[in-house]
């Protein structure tokens, strides 16, 4: 099995655990890059991740099911640039240890919802022209203005997706008329 | 001795079960010789239980007898739309429990989805034991990798009422990418598209050697290859309304005719470019006349009515390309996964989308319960141990004020993960708070799946803000949620450590397992001699969800300002965040000041919003969701401005 880590180790860890930074509880320097911080999470995970551990007692489970899931949170924090940086300034005010995940966004947050109403300005305004046509029941314009949209966003798989629906759509309500 | 455990499939459609030995992994076959078997359950008048391929083919005959699909309604509420989907296609009953639970009636007994299920997995349990030899009690089941918590709790519930130890609640494509990579010694990155019976499952991994790392995960429980049956149904049944003026959707069995024609054609569509369809009898006019159907459906003709389906698949691939910070170009490989991925027209849609063929080597429908397999022997010691590093696939969040629900662990977040939020009373000398758990994207409470609720009390009494509670979530290596509240002061736990869970309570399981339902399930071998027993009716009582109004409030603990305003009083809600935290005021960078003023310009919701507005004066929410996070777009950037004065 992995789990080839010192019960007395596992004891010592989730003692201190509260004191530790998250490069100190990864074992990294604090200029360490993604990779390397990468690597550590897995290396951590090997000794401490609940599927690594099952021979244990139920008490060295439990420590280890804490130090992962504070592993976790660490590697949460480190690998992505926007949490890490705001990290590392509450880490250099000597502020706290910790961060609140929910606290500090992701750079993803941002992206994704560009992405569903486009990337471009015009993929944007005719994307909101598309919903307010919709909003009105004008399907036909709706199609149109996603039409205009995809022109400028033509790899927008969220476009073609609501096209496609809409067609569709439009194909159902002429073939069944209600 | 050898310890054994299974890997089981528990699909929609089809489920598979595998097994390690002498190190190398089986799929089982089942006593007709079968590698997978219909995850349907047909009921005797004698109450016993046949399970399986031959418990299929009784749906044409006894359709209000014989349950299909049940994978697309466990852990789902009852007023949920895809029960009431299910309510419209299938003949068997499906009704109401309390705790808005959904209960299966046949011959008068009702029956949970986790007992449904129990019996299928049953039938695996025997497929294995016959070929072991011995007694099968360890298993992982896989679920798809955008299962909720109350899927997910109610498929380890089924495990547990079929007699199995369930050691740990897999992912799917997870399983299917260890299938793929175990002791291969692959540095690579790969890309699962799991189209399965009832589900969609695109997860993007990173393979390092003996680590499996998630990166990303995204979903539609809504999407599978029902799906793509049902625009073959209605296309006949369409064909059919044309030629006699009888809509055959309205007969249960005329309907389970369409729907067997439908998946054989789509089948055919595999391998052949066009099929005929033909049923002798679909239904009897009422004149007692015979009505048949023939019709030639072609390959473009099916690719052009399931187009719109499968570009929804990719939408959802984009986003877990975008979550894990890739592009098709970054990927050494794409696995396919799913019976409805045969389709040639799927296949090609896959290698135009990710720019390279999939690979040909994995077989779509036991890849899973293969890579099961193998995680389970891991477990036990019996092969080689490789690291699955999973996320949690959905925002968990708390309901807070104005009927939101805020984010406290997001989406494609490693786990195990614990988070704890702080949160202070919102009145003098308050007795109780109540906290409601959801899962899923959207800011309104109302369109995530609510896991629970629960009312913590018994913490020291004191003016608003004095009071401090802390509020931990926790998701577990299962993607299984656990939330606890206890007071700073005084350290007491919550009275109600609750397990979420809108299923089975645990006296209900105990009771359940005691009644021994997934006994009545006879091996393929000997169906007709099943004994037949007496079940006693299930009591329930669980928490209600939505049902008790909350008439008190509480306030997340700031340390920048109490956050109190009257806005929100008269409001049946739990939770008030307090004033945007320090760390949001770091974070708002130049690119969302930009986002703000084109925002702006096109006009979507003119003023910004702050987390304690009521949600009837919030900017519109759409259905799907384009527009769900405007609010907090604008909040930020409002914050932002202020900061920059300073």
């Amino acid at each position: 099995m992995n789990a080839a880590i010192d019960p007395l180790e596992i004891s010592a860890l989730v003692r201190i655990m509260d004191e530790l930074d998250y490069y100190q509880l990864l074992n990294v320097d604090p200029k360490a890059s993604t990779t390397d911080i990468r690597k550590a999470y897995h290396a951590s995970s090997r000794s401490f991740h609940p599927d690594a551990n099952r021979t244990l007692n139920e008490d060295l489970r439990g420590h280890c099911g804490n130090i992962s899931k504070r592993i976790t949170e660490a590697y949460c924090v480190l690998r992505d640039s926007r949490r890490r940086s705001a990290y590392d300034s509450k880490r250099a005010e000597g502020d706290s240890l910790r961060i609140k995940l929910a606290d500090a966004k992701t750079s993803h947050t941002k992206q994704r919802k560009a992405q569903a109403r486009g990337a471009t300005p015009q993929g944007r305004q005719f994307h909101a022209k598309a919903e307010s046509d919709l909003k009105a029941g004008n399907l036909a314009g709706a199609i149109q203005n996603l039409q205009m949209a995809l022109t400028f966003e033509a790899g927008n798989v969220g476009f073609k997706a609501l096209v496609a629906e809409l067609r569709e759509r439009r194909k159902a309500s002429s073939e069944r008329p209600s | 001795m050898a310890e054994i455990a299974v890997g089981i499939d528990l699909g929609t459609s089809n489920t598979c079960v595998s097994m390690m030995q002498n190190g190398e992994v089986k799929v089982l076959e089942n006593a007709f010789g079968e590698r997978t078997s219909a995850s349907v359950v047909h009921f005797h008048e004698d109450g016993s239980v046949e399970v399986g391929n031959s418990a299929k083919a009784k749906v044409i005959h006894a359709p209000a007898q014989t349950v299909r699909s049940a994978k697309r309604l466990i852990g789902r509420y009852h007023f949920s739309e895809e029960v009431k989907k299910a309510q419209a296609v299938y003949a068997y009953e499906i009704v109401e429990a309390p705790n808005h639970g959904v209960r299966i009636e046949i011959r008068e007994e009702e029956f949970s989805l986790p007992e449904i299920s129990a019996m299928v997995l049953r039938e695996m349990k025997q497929i294995a034991e016959r070929h072991a030899g011995d007694n099968v009690t360890q298993a992982v089941i896989t679920v798809p990798a955008y299962f909720n918590d109350n899927q997910r709790q109610a498929t380890k519930d089924a495990g547990r009422i079929a007699g199995l130890d369930v050691l740990r609640i897999l992912n799917e494509p997870t399983a299917a990418a260890l299938a793929y990579g175990f002791g291969m010694g692959l540095n690579q990155r790969v890309a699962v598209y799991d189209l399965g019976g009832g589900t969609f499952d695109i997860s993007v991994l990173e393979i390092g050697k003996d680590i499996f790392e998630v990166l990303a995960t995204c979903g539609d429980t809504f999407l599978g290859g029902d799906d793509l049956d049902d625009r073959i149904i209605d296309l006949l049944a369409d064909d059919f309304v044309g030629k006699y003026k009888i809509n055959p959707r309205n007969d249960p069995y005329a309907y389970e005719k369409l729907k067997l024609a439908a998946e054989n054609a789509k089948k055919a569509l595999s391998i052949d470019e066009e099929t005929l369809v033909v049923i002798d009898e679909v239904m009897k006019s009422a004149e007692g006349e015979t009505l048949g159907l023939e019709r030639t459906i072609t390959r473009s003709e099916f690719s052009q009515l399931t187009h719109d389906l499968i570009m929804r698949t990719f939408k959802v691939c984009d986003e877990a390309l975008q979550q894990s910070d890739l592009t098709v170009r970054d990927l050494d490989g794409v696995i396919l996964v799913g019976g409805p991925t045969r389709l040639p027209m799927i296949r090609e849609a896959v290698a135009h989308y990710f720019q390279q063929e999939p690979r040909g080597d994995v077989d779509p429908d036991e890849v899973v319960s293969i890579g099961a397999a193998i995680h389970a022997a891991s477990l036990v010691g019996e092969a080689p141990d490789s690291m699955l590093l999973d996320v949690t696939p959905l925002d968990l969040r708390i309901g807070v004020a104005g009927g939101l629900a805020e984010p406290v662990i997001e989406r494609n977040t490693p786990v195990p993960i614990e988070q704890t939020r702080t949160f202070t009373t919102f009145q003098d000398h308050q007795e109780s708070v109540q906290i409601r758990v959801y899962q899923g994207d959207h800011r309104q409470a109302d369109e995530n799946a609510m896991l629970g609720q629960f009312e913590f009390s018994g913490f020291s009494k004191g003016l608003r803000s004095d009071v401090k509670i802390d509020v931990t979530f926790e998701i577990n290596a299962d993607g299984i949620v656990k939330v606890t509240a206890s007071d700073q002061a005084t350290g007491q736990e919550a009275s109600t450590q609750i397990t979420l869970s809108s299923g089975l309570a645990e006296e209900q399981i105990e009771r359940i397992i005691e009644q021994d339902v997934a006994g009545r399930v006879a091996t393929g071998a000997k169906a007709e001699s099943a004994a037949q027993k007496q079940i006693a009716p299930i009591t329930i009582n669980g928490d209600v969800p939505g049902a008790t109004a909350a008439k008190v409030d509480f306030v997340e603990y700031s340390p920048f300002g109490d956050g109190k305003t009257d806005l929100s009083e008269g409001f049946d809600n739990d939770i008030k965040l307090g004033d945007v935290s320090e760390a949001e005021l770091d974070l708002v960078d130049d690119d969302e000041l930009i986002q703000l003023t084109q925002e702006a310009d096109m006009d979507i919701g003119a003023e910004g919003i702050t987390l304690e507005m009521p949600a009837d004066q919030a900017p519109d929410d759409d259905d799907d969701g384009l527009f769900e996070t405007s609010g907090g777009d604008l909040a930020g950037p409002q914050i932002q401005l202020t900061d920059e004065k300073k």
